[in-house]
């Protein structure tokens, strides 16, 4: 075979043993960001980590404290065992509802004929406006006398006029639920429809000439073929709520009676309304632990899932 | 069928928002279901001046261009490095740079503070902005180096061969190949930052400096009272972003989603 005459071979061995003062300057290219995440980054994590082994005064240290702060944590603070399992359970269930109504919509939507764009903006918009705005629209949408939702049980002829989800303890959670699924249903169905556009049509054509049902088409080619979009979607869900401050802030602040505390609310009043600053970045770390800890047993599970798929 | 109810679902808060922010206080508890007709203008204007909008949407603005264009500058150069490049350790570098994506700033917002306190930064804009940097400027490296590895080597090699330094090679072959990158991580961060909440809640203290996010969060405890105020000022805020993707939907989308889509 006649190779191409190209002085390809010749750049190429430049190219992979560069002299030591052009790898040099290689890396001059990351220094900035190296930088800037060495100083806001890496060191402000250092730094936390002292601060949690301190007692503070302000937010200056005062006095060494060991793992008294984690202790207190882990075995002696009810509120943070609230915000901790109100994290967790959150985060458990909104992985499991976003996937699941992600995929459905960007199945009924990829089945629609005409309209694919529309439809697409609509579920779309709400991911695109501030969770500040989401959160106050949807504390109204609650909100009794005037709220979509007490309007519409009253008019259905239940006694819903006064029925307040956000002061009710064992509703609220779920009340900042839909909020939450509103907002980035729409994200994970886009990304889904993006994969679904790309399936090879011959599978379908043949499950149908098999005699296949719908169902059948979408357990035996969509969802095992969907599996790497899955995958992504589980794990930034996973990040992306186990930090959840925002919306909650907004619509509840971690009421009624810490009924909606999440660790990052837990944390932000521990240091800024009580000044228990070292008491509140132990609380972070343990946060940074279970996000560690979550992530890579979640990427462990999926990525076996997804070898045997592919098998 | 059922995909128009939820499609109804999905839209009607956005449009109960908007209708009310045009009708009295009275008429949001007596009719909600009416049409905001003749339309209460006067609760806009109120709410521009009395929740000192135009500043907030101007200070968002800036924090804004800022952290999209430091972050632009540190993505690009470094995803350039990592890909294109072979700087010493690159596999250790690789990793270093892409760690910060699953620390969250929830975890070192305490120590930031202590930090931005000690260097002068709480109430500084600019400040604000590289809270934001940190948060997603991995995220945008990742992205990035998904577009660059898509740049043929060759033509990379043909260039350096005549004559062409680092330099010119990343402006003249990289950054015009991979604009649909740039512009993709350019929006995703555009929109983070100015959604952003928790940094500046903690970070920026004097309403001379609030961002719109915090003007809102004022709005939705101060005014409570007067529901029409505070729609009002609602639609303000959602507006911008709500146009804005209404005309660059397709930009939009590729780019809030480029880090869950493969190519």
């Amino acid at each position: 075979m006649v190779r191409p005459v190209r002085s390809r071979s010749g750049t190429r061995l430049s190219l992979l043993r560069p002299s030591r003062r052009e790898r040099a300057i290689d890396l001059l290219f990351l220094l900035p960001i190296l930088a800037v995440l060495v100083g806001f980054l890496f060191y402000p994590l250092v730094y936390g980590i002292v601060l949690s082994l301190h007692d503070t005064r302000g937010f200056e240290l005062t006095t060494f404290v060991g793992l008294d702060h984690y202790a207190h944590a882990i075995f002696g603070d009810a509120v943070f065992h609230q915000s901790l399992l109100n994290t967790v359970l959150f985060t458990g269930v909104a992985v499991v509802l976003l996937t699941g109504l992600g995929l459905f919509l960007a199945v009924l939507v990829a089945d629609m004929k005409r309209g694919r764009t529309f439809f697409q903006f609509v579920f779309f918009v709400p991911f695109v406006l501030a969770p500040v705005a989401v959160g106050a629209v949807w504390k109204f949408l609650y909100a009794p006398f005037f709220g979509i939702v007490p309007t519409v049980g009253s008019a259905l002829g239940l006694d819903t006029v006064t029925f307040a989800p956000l002061a009710d303890p064992n509703m609220a959670l779920w009340a900042i639920m839909a909020a939450f699924l509103w907002r980035f249903a729409g994200f994970n169905m886009v990304v889904y429809l993006a994969a679904i556009k790309g399936l090879p049509r011959e599978y379908y054509e043949y499950g149908v000439l098999e005699g296949a049902s719908r169902f059948q088409l979408f357990r035996r080619i969509t969802w095992p073929l969907l599996w790497p979009q899955t995958f992504t979607l589980v794990l930034l869900t996973t990040l992306g709520t186990l930090r959840i401050f925002d919306m909650v802030w907004i619509m509840t602040a971690g009421g009624p009676s810490h009924a909606t505390e999440t660790v990052a609310t837990d944390i932000y009043v521990t240091a800024f309304r009580f000044l228990q600053v070292g008491y509140a970045q132990a609380m972070a770390m343990i946060l940074l632990v279970v996000i560690l800890l979550l992530t890579i047993v979640e990427y462990r599970v999926l990525n076996r899932r997804a070898e045997m798929v592919s098998s | 069928m059922l995909l128009s109810v939820l499609a109804f679902v999905w839209l009607y808060p956005v449009v109960w928002t908007l209708a009310n922010a045009i009708k009295s206080s009275a008429d949001i508890y007596r009719a909600p279901w009416d049409l905001p007709w003749p339309p209460a203008l006067g609760n806009l204007s109120e709410a521009w001046s009395r929740g000192q909008l135009g500043l907030a949407l101007a200070n968002s603005a800036y924090v804004t261009a800022m952290s999209v264009a430091v972050v632009l500058v540190l993505s690009v150069t470094a995803a350039y490095s990592l890909t294109r490049l072979r700087p010493p350790g690159r596999a250790v570098l690789f990793i270093v740079v892409l760690a910060p994506l699953i620390i969250p700033t929830e975890v070192l917002i305490v120590p930031l503070f202590s930090l931005f306190r000690a260097l002068g930064l709480i109430n500084s804009l600019p400040g604000l902005a590289l809270v934001n940097v940190v948060a997603y400027v991995s995220f945008a490296t990742v992205i990035l180096t998904g577009y660059f590895r898509t740049i043929p080597q060759d033509l990379i090699d043909a260039a350096r061969i005549d004559g062409a330094g680092r330099v010119d090679v990343l402006l003249r072959i990289v950054i015009p190949l991979a604009r649909p990158g740039i512009l993709a991580v350019a929006i995703l961060v555009a929109v983070l930052t100015w959604n952003d909440f928790g940094a500046s809640l903690v970070l920026i203290q004097k309403p001379e400096a609030f961002t719109v996010q915090l003007a809102l969060s004022r709005f939705s405890t101060f005014y409570a009272t007067d529901q029409g105020l505070t729609f009002a000022g609602l639609a303000i805020a959602i507006l911008p972003p709500l146009l804005l993707f209404l005309v660059l939907q397709r930009s939009f989308i590729q780019g809030l989603t480029a880090a869950a889509v493969r190519r």
